[in-house]
């Protein structure tokens, strides 16, 4: 627990001079204005709740996503990788605690996009099932940074995986059902986007802000919780893959 | 002047295409980049699924094709500021010819990886969602689209030389300024719906006109205002170029004076 509240206040002071790594919180309000102007201008008030959401989950994902992927790079660049490995104190819990803070950082995208919809567009929204919003929200954050931590040690193993960086944002924002909920996908797709956590989370909190009762929100969780493990499991044995790789060759400093 | 603009234009494309060739190998760009490309695009046409509405589908295919272009053109803010990061401004500014063409030429790899996405967005993923083209319409979007992506890139080159002050901010600058393009240049409600400051604002963004062109050929409306458009195009692209040299000038200048050439 304490590398991983140290993990967290070291990201913390990161992310305070580091501007460049809020890309995703500055464009979270325009692309608020973006949804919700469609919205608008097609006089479907009922589709406001997606219109709020998505802004959050993109950043959300994105922000992570990015931070997460550079973090051993940034490390080996400033010479900071071999002291850390060097250290008798366990790594996963270290980068485990610096990718949730990125993760919670980026919910002020919600914070941002609601107050889009009320502040730029009027439009009051209401939480009608505040409980079920809070335990989605927080089940979400430690599904993204279970898959964070992927990224972390993925774009470590392979190079070629990085130029596929970029390439992780507009499909997952597809298959995640973000904007446009899976059951409007083509049907081929469907099966994929359940393995995709964001598609439980994103459908999960339209349903808790609407006023209707969801349905098997108890399973939803679960999927949405056991998704999220599976890929801290996965975080924690590519980072040991990472560490024994870079140790056996030699190249903790080099990378590769 | 024109041959000597020419030479080093050149030169410095030459560099940009092997910076294009470090970043993608063809196989990354094709499975990478257009795969995020065309999903982006499709992002914003299933938007027109939700709404349950064809004709907004096809509006947001229209929409979706023409930002993944500016998107990308943008890129000229992050290529633009390696330059300064490579440190090469003084040496540059010192070089007995101007910078113009150097920062002209300095991105262009952009161009046809664009040109390339956003075409195959509008004329291949486009049928899917019932953008339907004819051989006339499909010529002429072309030619809009390679207007607009040359307008745009000179619009990004203004940008750009704003951004050679503040480098850090490269990233940022071109997400924020293609966002406000996809809000208000009419990808995804007409610029109509905006109330007057803001649609005085986008039409100083050449995705505006090639929008409006784009939307009208789509519905096979081949009339005179796709002509206006492309004359509009050229000239907010040619305003765009020189507002950049005249803040490339600027920063110079300044950097010079106050000796923060090499040291942004």
């Amino acid at each position: 627990m304490r590398l991983l509240l140290t993990g967290a206040a070291y990201q913390l002071r990161l992310l305070r001079r580091s501007p460049g790594d809020l890309i995703a919180l500055a464009t979270t309000p325009l692309l608020t204005v973006v949804f919700l102007a469609v919205v608008e201008h097609n006089g479907r008030p009922d589709l406001a709740v997606n219109a709020v959401l998505a802004p959050a989950l993109i950043a959300l994902w994105g922000m992570s996503l990015l931070i997460a992927g550079d973090m051993i790079d940034a490390e080996r660049a400033t010479g900071t990788f071999e002291v850390l490995v060097a250290t008798p104190a366990r790594l996963w819990p270290l980068f485990t605690g610096r990718v949730l803070v990125v993760t919670v950082v980026s919910l002020l995208g919600l914070v941002e996009s609601w107050l889009v919809a009320t502040v730029v567009f009027g439009v009051p929204l209401r939480v009608a099932h505040p409980g079920l919003f809070a335990v989605t929200l927080l089940a979400t954050v430690l599904a993204m940074s279970g898959h964070a931590g992927v990224m972390t040690s993925l774009f470590v193993l392979s190079r070629s995986a990085r130029i596929f960086q970029n390439s992780l944002s507009f499909p997952f924002y597809v298959l995640g059902g973000v904007l446009v909920p899976v059951a409007l996908l083509p049907a081929f797709l469907r099966p994929v986007s359940t393995v995709v956590f964001l598609s439980w989370s994103a459908d999960l909190l339209r349903d808790s802000l609407r006023p209707a009762a969801p349905d098997s929100p108890v399973l939803r969780v679960g999927m949405v919780l056991g998704l999220g493990a599976a890929g801290a499991a996965l975080s924690w044995w590519l980072l040991s893959v990472v560490l024994r790789r870079a140790r056996r060759t030699g190249s903790i400093a080099l990378g590769g | 002047m024109v041959s000597t603009w020419w030479r080093v234009g050149r030169a410095s494309a030459a560099n940009a295409f092997a910076d294009l060739v470090v970043i993608y190998t063809p196989a990354s760009w094709v499975f990478g980049w257009l795969v995020r490309v065309l999903a982006q695009v499709a992002f914003y046409a299933l938007i027109g699924t939700l709404l349950e509405s064809p004709a907004q589908q096809r509006f947001l295919l229209v929409g979706g094709a023409v930002t993944v272009m500016v998107t990308e053109v943008l890129l000229v803010c992050a290529s633009t500021a390696w330059e300064r990061q490579a440190g090469t401004l003084p040496l540059l500014v010192v070089a007995p010819v101007s910078m113009v063409p150097v920062f002209l030429g300095r991105s262009v790899q952009w161009i046809p990886s664009a040109l390339a996405t956003s075409s195959i967005a509008l004329f291949a993923l486009g049928p899917v969602f019932g953008v339907g083209w004819t051989v006339g319409t499909a010529l002429l979007a072309w030619a809009v689209l390679v207007l607009t992506c040359l307008a745009t890139y000179l619009f990004g080159f203004a940008v750009s030389m704003l951004v050679l002050g503040f480098i850090e901010l490269r990233n940022l600058v071109g997400a924020v300024v293609t966002a406000i393009t996809t809000a208000i240049s009419g990808a995804v409600v007409p610029v109509d719906f905006w109330p007057a400051g803001v649609r005085f604002v986008a039409h100083l963004l050449p995705a505006t006109y090639g929008l409006d062109a784009l939307h009208r050929l789509s519905r096979e409306e081949i009339t005179f205002t796709i002509l206006s458009n492309a004359g509009l195009l050229v000239l907010v692209g040619v305003g765009w170029l020189g507002i950049g040299a005249s803040l490339l000038a600027a920063l110079v200048g300044l950097g010079r004076r106050r000796g923060t050439l090499e040291f942004p």
